[in-house]
């Protein structure tokens, strides 16, 4: 080891909007080191990170780059210093050819202000090389596989000159094979002296291509070191804190029948061989990771995707579901993550999003009675406490959580027994999620059998009854709401415990 | 204690702003036809003619029939191009029933189920074969127009039954049919629009189609609704434009008709991408076009600058509801 690590970040500190994002973070990264860096979702990695690529300024704290202070005002100059950045999502343009994209932006041209196709071609041929890779410089990116297009990225860092590269989260799309050949990719990079930082959930892939890692809890280095030296337990209790275990609404009551029973469930790619059940007045939780396939899952068992085999039960009768019409006669409700995209029809007021799946509660003679509308508006208003003046007015000018409020409020008079919940408290402040617990258990207890999707463990055992737990399209474990430890969640999450039978 | 004052005087004046921005944005269509309306009886003693006025509604009605179904499809947020050749289509086929079976009643039906079976074709290719809109109505623009030519060699076909050209050319107190009718339909469409499901859907699935698929409401079927309605309007569009001369032409009845129920849709407030505006936008939006069209020829304008003119307004009102 030098006496000058290649990158040090020192007592970083960040607040946004007066809350204190990043507290005092110091990293240190040596030439030609793979460092990993760990934290759940919103531990600080991505706001550090930000600092390092010039999109965020610090507030307090120092960078320096090969012994020299550095200061980072904009990705432009973090650029410049060699630092690149590969985005979880891959921005290559899939209509271009490999050299093309490569070039994007700074492309080769000779003096009369054509493209130099041959120079940008050969310069791609020698890096391709380089990564020891073979691909034709002249492919449709369109033609490759994901693993091939993250190499293009991983290309174009290095015609950059690019000594740090950091990843973020770069094998949620990949194959397993791709996998290997990205780590193999990352192992040759290593020998170059290139440094990299690694951003990602899955455990087991860390501790099979990082030296070192480094570990953020709200906004606070909770721990360092070198990766042989630390096993895969240790960095998961320190990822997840013993401490701030928060109070669970956990409530138990007597269950009813069995609501909802689905027997192997498999869709291409995107699930495998799910089972589960639910019954009724029962609160059941599914977690894991990005990528996990939990919310194509339900979207096929809402009938929204059509293509997957197995069986689905109704209060025992089989159902057939391809579309969410014949998913609501059934009895099933579903509110969607993504509220903007896929909940909220923006265009339309408050009341009309109410009542937008159950318009036959609302018609006599075929016509529409809005004052009818505007007093069942009104209970629910008062029920889950949805802060609107005129409720009039399109939904769009309504806070998160009051929209959240709304669009449970549709499915609620939908009347459907079995509800499904994903990413329910998405972008809502805190005060608006407590509701939103309370009233999902109150549902419970009035015997609808309720699915929640998340990808934060805490958030499922706080009101779950039972948790599932899915890696990669399978459930991987299932737990009891109270016997559920965060720890033995992430393992299974993170894929690095699998459990051969599932416990009831 | 300062700024506590300042936050509860606050409200007053933006209020007021906003209520007025409302009532421009609501409404702007309406205040631009007063404008314009006004403008004209100043600019042409004419124009102000009762015989004028009601001129004006006599020739925006077909255009405005065609129109209504036009603003149901762009509230879906599709766009229908074959309205002008299904009219033409429509009109050759139904005058030709109408010559073999002499009845006016049958002759009536056939045009409406022929242009509602037309629409329901562009539906179930925009629905179910997933093309695009502008591409499946393209196809059905030159298709229909085609056929049209075929079945009438190319020329005019004319009715052989007395009492036909009643439809058009007879009046109730003072109103043309035709006037009455486009009210009616306009009414008709209204209440499907703003009173019943069908329209409520027909926003939803305009403004975020994934929502609506996913809160449950069956897309497809309203899709292929949506075009079969305006499919039956054509119908009733080309009963009108066939009855007020006794015959159609199949090259040149119904050219150009979509890019007018276009404009009097987008003058009317109706955001091209879907989701957005009302009936009474698109029925204010012909009246415009009616009025402007009326004042050229009033004043004398080149028949060959209206269509500058026309362009120009277009462009005007989608720059206007561009600063929502």
């Amino acid at each position: 080891m030098t006496a000058e690590p290649f990158l040090t970040m020192q007592t970083i500190d960040k607040s946004f909007n007066g809350v204190r994002v990043l507290k005092n973070v110091s990293l240190n990264i040596e030439k030609g080191e793979i460092h990993a860096l760990l934290g759940e979702n919103g531990a600080g990695k991505s706001t550090l990170m930000n600092i390092l690529g010039g999109v965020h300024q610090p507030d307090q704290g120092i960078i320096q780059l090969n012994g020299k202070m550095v200061k980072m005002t904009n990705p432009r100059v973090s650029q410049e210093q060699g630092i690149s950045f590969i985005h979880q999502e891959l921005n290559v343009v899939s209509d271009l050819k490999v050299y093309e994209n490569m070039f994007l932006g700074s492309e080769i041209r000779n003096r009369a202000g054509f493209l130099n196709v041959e120079k940008m071609l050969r310069e791609t041929h020698d890096i391709m090389a380089q990564l020891d890779v073979d691909i034709n410089p002249k492919e449709y990116v369109r033609n490759l596989d994901t693993s091939y297009k993250q190499l293009i990225e991983i290309a174009k860092a290095l015609l950059h000159n690019s000594n740090l590269i950091i990843m973020d989260e770069p094998t949620t799309s990949l194959a397993e094979h791709e996998v290997h050949r990205l780590f193999e990719l990352m192992r040759n990079l290593k020998k170059k002296g290139v440094s990299i930082i690694y951003i990602s959930h899955k455990l087991k892939e860390i501790k099979e291509v990082c030296d070192c890692y480094t570990v953020l809890r709200d906004g606070q280095v909770v721990g360092t070191g070198s990766m042989k030296e630390e096993d895969l337990e240790t960095i998961t209790r320190m990822m997840v804190g013993k401490s701030i275990s928060q109070e669970r609404f956990l409530h138990l009551h007597p269950f009813g029948e069995t609501a909802l029973q689905v027997e192997n469930l498999s869709s291409e790619g995107l699930f495998r061989n799910v089972s589960f059940s639910v019954r009724k007045g029962e609160i059941a939780g599914f977690t894991g990771l990005a990528g996990d396939g939990r919310t194509e899952l339900f979207e096929s068992l809402f009938g929204y995707r059509k293509k997957y085999r197995g069986e689905i039960k109704i209060h025992g009768r089989s159902v057939k579901l391809n579309h969410p019409r014949k998913a609501l006669k059934a009895g099933l409700g579903f509110v969607p993550k993504d509220r903007k995209e896929n909940g909220i029809i923006k265009d339309l007021s408050v009341i009309h999003n109410m009542s937008l799946s159950a318009m036959g509660n609302f018609e006599r003679v075929g016509f529409v009675q809005e004052q009818t509308e505007r007093k069942k508006f009104q209970h629910y208003k008062e029920m889950l406490n949805i802060k609107v003046h005129n409720p009039r007015v399109t939904i769009d000018k309504l806070s998160g959580g009051n929209q959240q409020k709304v669009i449970i409020a549709k499915w609620l008079e939908a009347q459907t027994d079995i509800l499904i919940f994903d990413n329910p408290t998405q972008g809502i402040d805190i005060g608006a999620k407590q509701e939103i617990y309370q009233e999902i258990i109150a549902l419970s207890k009035q015997g609808k059998a309720i699915i929640i999707l998340s990808s934060e463990a805490p958030e499922v055992m706080r009101i779950c009854h039972s948790i599932h737990v899915m890696y990669q399209g399978e459930i991987t474990a299932s737990f009891k709401g109270e016997e559920a430890e965060e720890e033995e969640i992430m393992q299974y999450a993170t894929g690095s415990k699998r459990e051969a039978v599932k416990i009831d | 204690m300062t700024n506590a004052n300042i936050k509860e005087y606050e409200p007053q004046p933006s209020t007021m702003k906003s209520r007025l921005a409302w009532l421009w944005s609501e409404y702007s269509v309406i205040i631009a036809f007063v404008l314009i309306f006004i403008a004209s009886s100043i600019l042409n003693p004419r124009f102000l003619d009762m015989n004028n006025q009601l001129n004006i509604l006599m020739q925006v009605s077909i255009i405005g029939i065609i129109a209504m179904g036009m603003t149901v499809v762009m509230l879906s947020g599709g766009i229908d191009l074959s309205v002008g050749s299904v009219l033409a289509l429509v009109g050759v086929i139904s005058v030709l029933s109408l010559n073999a079976s002499g009845s006016i009643l049958i002759a009536v039906f056939t045009a409406l189920l022929v242009g509602a079976f037309v629409g329901f074709l562009n539906g179930l290719m925009v629905a179910k074969g997933r093309i695009a809109s502008f591409i499946a109505t393209l196809g059905m623009m030159a298709a229909a127009r085609s056929i049209a030519l075929y079945i009438a060699e190319g020329g005019s076909v004319s009715g052989e039954v007395s009492g036909f050209t009643a439809i058009a050319n007879n009046n109730l107190w003072i109103f043309d049919y035709p006037v009455i009718i486009f009210l009616a339909m306009t009414a008709l469409v209204y209440v499907l629009m703003h009173k019943m499901r069908f329209g409520r859907y027909v926003y939803a699935l305009g403004s975020n189609e994934k929502a609506a698929l996913l809160s449950a409401i069956r897309v497809d079927r309203i899709k292929i609704g949506v075009y079969t309605l305006t499919g039956l309007l054509v119908g009733v569009a080309a009963i009108i434009e066939t009855s007020r001369l006794n015959s159609i032409s199949s090259s040149s009845s119904g050219v150009q008709y979509e890019l007018d129920a276009i404009a009097a849709v987008i003058i009317g407030g109706t955001r091209m991408t879907g989701g957005r505006g009302k009936i009474i936008g698109t029925l204010f939006g012909v009246l415009i076009l009616g009025i402007l069209n009326n004042m050229m020829n009033l004043m004398n304008v080149s028949p060959h600058l209206q269509g500058f003119v026309k362009g120009l307004i277009i462009i005007i009102a989608v720059v206007f509801q561009k600063r929502e």
